[in-house]
């Protein structure tokens, strides 16, 4: 294996898990996220030699989202429109739960499915910060370098974006209190 | 209305601040209600976050980076015309044998035999028992020399056992649970937040499958001597892969 190839594996290739969220949020499905991925991670290995600094993980990220963007903008002229999937397959994950008790783990994932829904509805100038910031743990910084925006964009989207969530959340919530979902 | 501090609460809760910045703003939030308030929200958002999925890279999708890589090395190195005609042959001849040896692993992950289905679905099920219950350990140890003797008595196999905090896998202890019906002797490792079962249990020719992933929890099958053992872990597979690495070196 030749030198760039090996840099590449060890400093791209452990933000692969952080990539494909990146993309599944954007995307919203499963599919898609994984053809964006693959084109993004040859974009980057083709532009490696030009990659300096020592965390690799938001500038491939960013490469990511153009990825997205250029995906998406092929899918507008197909005339498709990306639906949220099912969320079936995350069930399994509301069985860890220290409670073992059946109707709280059934109560807990259909949560988990309506945040799910949540997230995915938010517009996506909102939902990728959200995802950077709380799920990737990036930095102002980084998020500003990953959406090509400015800090100060940054930090009032990320303010928007948790407001946001926050009044969806809490009228969810308070709906399954009042039984009506 | 809208309080002039609210993005420097949510830079001081997001941890952007220094230090004199923080200790400004903790000042104000002792005096301003609304921010306080802005604060606790911030709180709340980020633990229902938490529990949204993380999804991760299906190990197909690992494979066929890998795959695209070495196809981009093959073209790159095809596009370096200064090699004699001949001379190029030999390293295209071994990048379609790697071809081949990936498209054989993939056959090798994709057409896992359905007799061993049973078996993914004993150990998935025991490894998110585990995890659900207070059933993860039996006996509480990070020493090699407490669990392996326990395993004798209590278990059909006593399998080798070491604890590996170098490489941040802590063995804490170990369990019996049944995989088709073995009594199968279960070490129980942590490496960060994520718990690793490792599944031990007498081979009676089976088939097993190679790596298996649902739900985003791997499982990874082996064979050694006359012991199966099947790793199970919602960590990522390559850190996973590393467990597997040391214990086959035990």
């Amino acid at each position: 294996m030749d030198d760039k190839r090996r840099r590449f594996e060890a400093q791209a290739l452990p933000h692969l898990d952080a990539a494909y969220n990146l993309a599944r949020w954007l995307a919203r499905s499963s599919a898609d996220a994984d053809d964006i991925v693959q084109e993004a991670i040859l974009r980057a290995y083709r532009g490696f030699d030009g990659f300096r600094g020592d965390d690799a993980k938001p500038w491939l990220l960013a490469i990511v989202r153009n990825c997205f963007f250029t995906a998406a903008g092929q899918a507008r002229q197909r005339m498709g429109v990306p639906l949220p999937e099912e969320h079936a397959e995350n069930d399994a994950d509301a069985l860890i739960d220290e409670a073992p008790d059946p109707e709280l783990i059934v109560m807990r994932a259909d949560q988990r499915q309506k945040l799910d829904h949540i997230i995915a509805g938010l517009p996506q100038e909102f939902r990728e910060v959200l995802i950077l910031r709380e799920m990737e743990d990036l930095s102002y910084r980084d998020i500003a370098q990953v959406t090509g925006s400015p800090i100060g964009t940054v930090m009032s989207r990320l303010a928007r974006a948790r407001a946001l969530l926050k009044e969806t959340w809490f009228r969810h919530m308070e709906g399954v209190r009042h039984g009506v979902q | 209305m809208a309080c002039n501090e609210r993005l420097r609460v949510q830079a001081y809760f997001d941890g952007e601040l220094d230090a004199s910045a923080a200790t400004e703003i903790e000042r104000h939030l002792q005096v301003c209600r609304e921010c306080a308030e802005l604060l606790a929200s911030l709180d709340s958002v980020g633990g229902a976050l938490r529990q949204a999925p993380y999804h991760r890279a299906s190990v197909k999708l690992r494979s066929d980076v890998m795959k695209a890589l070495d196809h981009e090395a093959g073209h790159s190195r095809a596009l370096s015309g200064w090699l004699p005609r001949g001379a190029q042959f030999w390293p295209g001849a071994a990048s379609g044998a790697a071809a081949t040896m990936f498209a054989a692993a993939l056959a090798f992950f994709a057409l896992v035999p359905p007799a061993s289905t049973q078996l993914v679905n004993d150990v998935m099920g025991a490894h998110l028992r585990s995890l659900m219950a207070e059933h993860l350990i039996d006996v509480a140890s990070s020493d090699q020399h407490t669990v392996k003797p326990w395993f004798a008595g209590h278990a059909d196999v006593s399998p080798p056992t070491a604890d590996f905090p170098n490489e941040d896998f802590r063995l804490v202890g170990g369990r019996v649970d049944y995989v088709e019906g073995h009594r199968a002797a279960v070490l129980v490792y942590r490496h960060g937040a994520h718990t690793i079962n490792v599944f031990t249990w007498a081979q009676s020719g089976e088939a097993l499958p190679g790596v298996v992933t649902r739900n985003g929890y791997h499982s990874v099958f082996w064979q050694s001597g006359d012991l199966v053992f099947c790793a199970v872990s919602d960590a990522a597979l390559d850190e996973l892969m590393a467990l597997v690495r040391l214990l086959k070196e035990i």
